[in-house]
């Protein structure tokens, strides 16, 4: 994608480019609940994960309900004169709905390069238990 | 098209939302590049305009299975193209929580070029 913003300029391969931007699909254009979400499982943990770049932790409020994960934030736009504004800006909330009991006390979120992982520990009564059955 | 190398086709492009704003300094330019580590950056100044790529990937342990997935890997890619305002060796770059902060200050001043003309 090229922006332009100010003088007109003529490039070889801008043409070239232009064609393969309009038969890209349109990936980033979801309609969707914002910010997007990752929901997974493994063994002990849940996970969600969410793409929620600029936001501090400060500014984000986690909450975990009785079966649901809250996630409450605002992204601030910029100030000043604006050319071209794509990124969303202020406040998101969305509802996670968990399928199974966590370990509310053990819960941990983390924020690395604008995803935020939030990571529930599984209750020790809904973990996989291997129980042998004796085949007589 | 142009360049499309065999193994950049693995990954999807995404374009990265832009803000581009004017303040008194320059101009700022904002890219959201959620999961972009500073090191998978790349920044190309060319003549007239500044390439910006990287390669995300989705953070996840070996025995997680997903149930829902609504953001994944790709390479985010987006061009800018520079003006003659653009003081090209002030351009700052800066990778924070995922965004892309681009500073591109103005050049100093910009003079308009009278050509003497002389008559004889």
């Amino acid at each position: 994608m090229v922006l332009d913003f100010n003088t007109f300029y003529t490039f070889p391969d801008r043409f070239d480019r232009l064609v393969e931007e309009f038969l890209r699909p349109a990936y980033g254009d979801r309609r969707m609940a914002y910010p997007p979400l990752n929901f997974s499982e493994d063994d002990e943990n849940l996970y969600v994960r969410a793409e929620i770049p600029g936001v501090e932790m400060n500014d984000l409020e986690i909450t975990l309900a009785d079966k649901t994960l809250l996630i409450k934030g605002e992204r601030k736009p910029e100030q000043g004169k604006y050319f071209r504004q794509e990124r969303p800006a202020g406040a998101f909330q969305r509802v996670v709905r968990l399928n199974v009991s966590v370990e509310r006390d053990r819960v941990t979120a983390s924020l690395a390069n604008g995803i935020l992982t939030v990571t529930l520990p599984k209750s020790e009564d809904t973990k996989p238990r291997r129980v042998s059955i004796d085949v007589k | 098209m142009n360049e499309n190398k065999p193994e950049e086709k693995s990954l999807p492009v995404l374009r990265p939302s832009t803000d581009i704003l004017e303040r008194d300094d320059g101009y700022w330019v904002y890219m959201d590049m959620p999961g972009v580590d500073r090191k998978d950056l790349v920044l190309d100044l060319r003549e007239n305009e500044l390439a910006v790529s990287g390669k995300t990937g989705v953070v996840a342990g070996e025995k997680e299975r997903f149930l829902e997935v609504q953001f994944g890997s790709g390479e985010y890619r987006q061009t800018i193209a520079l003006s003659d305002l653009v003081d090209r060796g002030g351009i700052k770059a800066t990778l924070k929580n995922g965004v892309l902060e681009l500073f591109l200050p103005k050049v100093e001043q910009i003079k308009p070029r009278r050509i003497e003309i002389t008559a004889e």
